[in-house]
């Protein structure tokens, strides 16, 4: 498995001027800045603790924490329309994670080594839904299904979704991809292997730990999507973010508590998880989401 | 073991690589242009089209849905959308440089741990989010009874159900987006340059408007960009903490989808929207463009 370890140019050059014993008087401890630094902290998570600790409340009230109760844990768990919400949500995250990773894993080694105009196209082809923002998408995703006469349904979401992450797993693989040293992979071929086994054999293994983290962030990213859903959702069981909108709009509802507790709780483990996972495999850093393209 | 051969590969291997390569990039190149760049065009032709009486989509040149785009009633909600939008990038700019100055100069070895803090809640549920922080804005909400408590507030001030309410949910959704960009900015700022606009002289206020600001300037026109883009188009926030008189044009386009069943103008919208947009994001690319040839020189 010495495949793995394969160099990393990406690793990035540490500034020298930015360690500890240079800071001068510039660097005095700006007691300002850490106290607006501190109150953004507590207005960031303050939403998201009041969603937690209300979703244990024993009362209806979202103002008067009576006591702590599972109540509306239960009751969710005896919602059957959340519920097969729920199970909508994790088939159309599971396909839409498989079907952008078969693409997106594709595209992005395709982007990265193909020097034609085909190439430079279809790199601005992939970059539009991010520059897009998603009522848009979502609008013209569904023209187009009802423009082709294809009725709205859990299928209908799978698809606008993969469509949509596979612009998702380029960006993020794209770095990895033109961090790969292509001489192994010619060193390879050198050895005897074809061009599509040293695709399969050193190429991909080398990029294992960037696609299952693109895998988990997918997941996660399709799982909580809901304008894209709403927008392409038909009426058979609805994902469950669209199903959150239509409840939370018409008023409080506890139960939407216990959910939304559970689905961050979700989120929050599966983006620590993709970020560990490039660690798992004995790389330093981890991914790179917003500064690597 | 021979040494490898780092130049000059064989010609014949350059073009069996380029084929292989493309054949890997058409499946999810074909994939985008048939569901993105069609839906999307779909979008343009169905602002000039009809509706049958079921609602479906009827091709045809009809310039009805676009100059519907007149009325002043649509103008109005353009405008206010706008303001909001460039209101949130303002209030955005404003939190996120100190955040990032402080993270990325006085982080220290805490400093990834706070990025990461603040990127992963924006992973959980936009919608739960939203909901969270209009509780916690709600008139017996944390905040408002905190501040009531100070005397900064009195029984009668709202934050739910105003401009205010729709802008406070607006920056709670996308300042990550400024974070993000201008942390990078200021991790990459070399330290030694605010260190000599000191020994200049200059005083913690002048340094940073000399020296730091401008050299971060490229960070935060990409953080505007980035707040802008999804502000423009939201539409939750301003059904979750603004009142009926507070729409924005995401509003109006779901509305003529959903309850108004008036796709043409739907569509004309969202091609307004699309435009406003790409306006601002040409006059971003020019600005970069403009600092990429004076960086040159």
């Amino acid at each position: 498995m010495t495949l793995l370890r394969l160099p990393s140019p990406t690793a990035p050059a540490r500034p020298a001027a930015r360690t500890p014993a240079r800071r001068g008087r510039a660097h005095r401890r700006p007691r300002v800045l850490i106290a607006v630094t501190g109150l953004f902290f507590a207005l960031l998570y303050l939403p998201i603790a009041v969603v937690a600790l209300f979703s244990f409340n024993s009362q209806k009230s979202l103002t008067v924490f009576d006591g702590f109760s599972l109540r509306w844990y239960r009751a969710f768990a005896h919602d059957e329309v959340l519920l097969a919400s729920l199970g909508t949500s994790l088939r159309i995250s599971l396909v839409a994670m498989a079907g952008s990773l078969l693409l997106g894993v594709a595209l992005a080694l395709g982007l990265v080594r193909c020097r034609t105009r085909l190439g430079s196209l279809a790199g601005l082809v992939m970059l539009v839904p991010l520059i897009t923002p998603e009522i848009v998408t979502g609008v013209a995703s569904m023209l187009l299904f009802k423009g082709l006469g294809v009725p709205l349904s859990t299928g209908t979401v799978m698809l606008a979704e993969i469509t949509f992450s596979i612009s998702y797993v380029t960006v993020v693989l794209r770095s990895r991809v033109a961090a790969l040293n292509p001489e192994v992979e010619e060193a390879a071929m050198d050895l005897g292997a074809t061009r599509w086994q040293a695709v399969r054999l050193v190429t991909l293994p080398a990029l294992l730990p960037a696609v299952l983290a693109s895998a988990v962030l997918i997941f996660a990213l399709v799982f909580d999507d809901f304008v894209l859903a709403y927008f392409t959702t038909g009426v058979d069981p609805q994902p469950l973010s669209v199903r959150i909108y239509s409840a939370i709009r018409f008023g409080v509802q506890p139960t939407i508590n216990a959910v939304g507790t559970l689905m961050l709780a979700g989120s929050i483990a599966l983006i620590a998880l993709a970020l560990f996972i490039p660690r798992l495999f004995g790389r330093r850093g981890g991914l790179d989401l917003f500064s690597g393209k | 073991m021979a040494p490898l051969r780092p130049s000059s590969r064989p010609r014949r291997r350059d073009t069996d690589g380029t084929r292989v390569w493309t054949w890997l990039m058409l499946p999810g190149t074909i994939w985008m242009t048939g569901f993105l760049i069609a839906s999307l065009v779909l979008v343009g032709v169905l602002a000039v089209g009809t509706t049958d009486e079921l609602g479906n989509p009827r091709f045809g040149f009809d310039l009805a849905g676009v100059r519907a785009l007149a009325d002043p009633a649509y103008t109005e909600v353009l405008a206010r959308s706008l303001g909001y939008a460039l209101l949130t990038c303002v209030v955005c700019l404003l939190i996120a440089y100190p955040v990032a100055y402080t993270i990325a100069l006085h982080g220290g070895r805490y400093k990834h741990a706070l990025i990461a803090a603040i990127v992963v809640p924006f992973f959980a549920n936009y919608l739960v989010r939203m909901y969270g922080w209009s509780v916690v804005l709600s008139d017996d909400g944390p905040v408002l009874r905190t501040l009531r408590a100070v005397g900064i507030a009195d029984a009668g001030t709202k934050i739910l159900h105003s401009g205010f309410g729709v802008v406070a949910g607006l920056v709670y959704g996308f300042v990550v987006f400024m974070i993000i960009p201008l942390y990078a900015a200021l991790e990459r700022l070399d330290v030694s340059l605010i260190e000599a606009g000191r020994d200049l002289y200059g005083g913690p206020v002048r340094t940073f408007f000399f020296v730091t600001l401008p050299a971060t300037r490229q960070g935060a026109a990409a953080g505007l960009v980035l707040v802008f883009l999804p502000a423009m188009g939201d539409f939750v926030s301003a059904q979750l903490m603004g009142g009926p008189d507070q729409i924005m044009i995401g509003n109006l386009i779901q509305d003529k989808f959903f309850q108004g069943q008036n796709w043409p103008l739907g569509s004309a919208l969202t091609m307004l929207l699309m435009l406003v947009l790409l306006i601002g994001m040409l006059g971003y690319l020019r600005r970069t463009r403009k600092d990429e040839a004076e960086a040159r020189r």
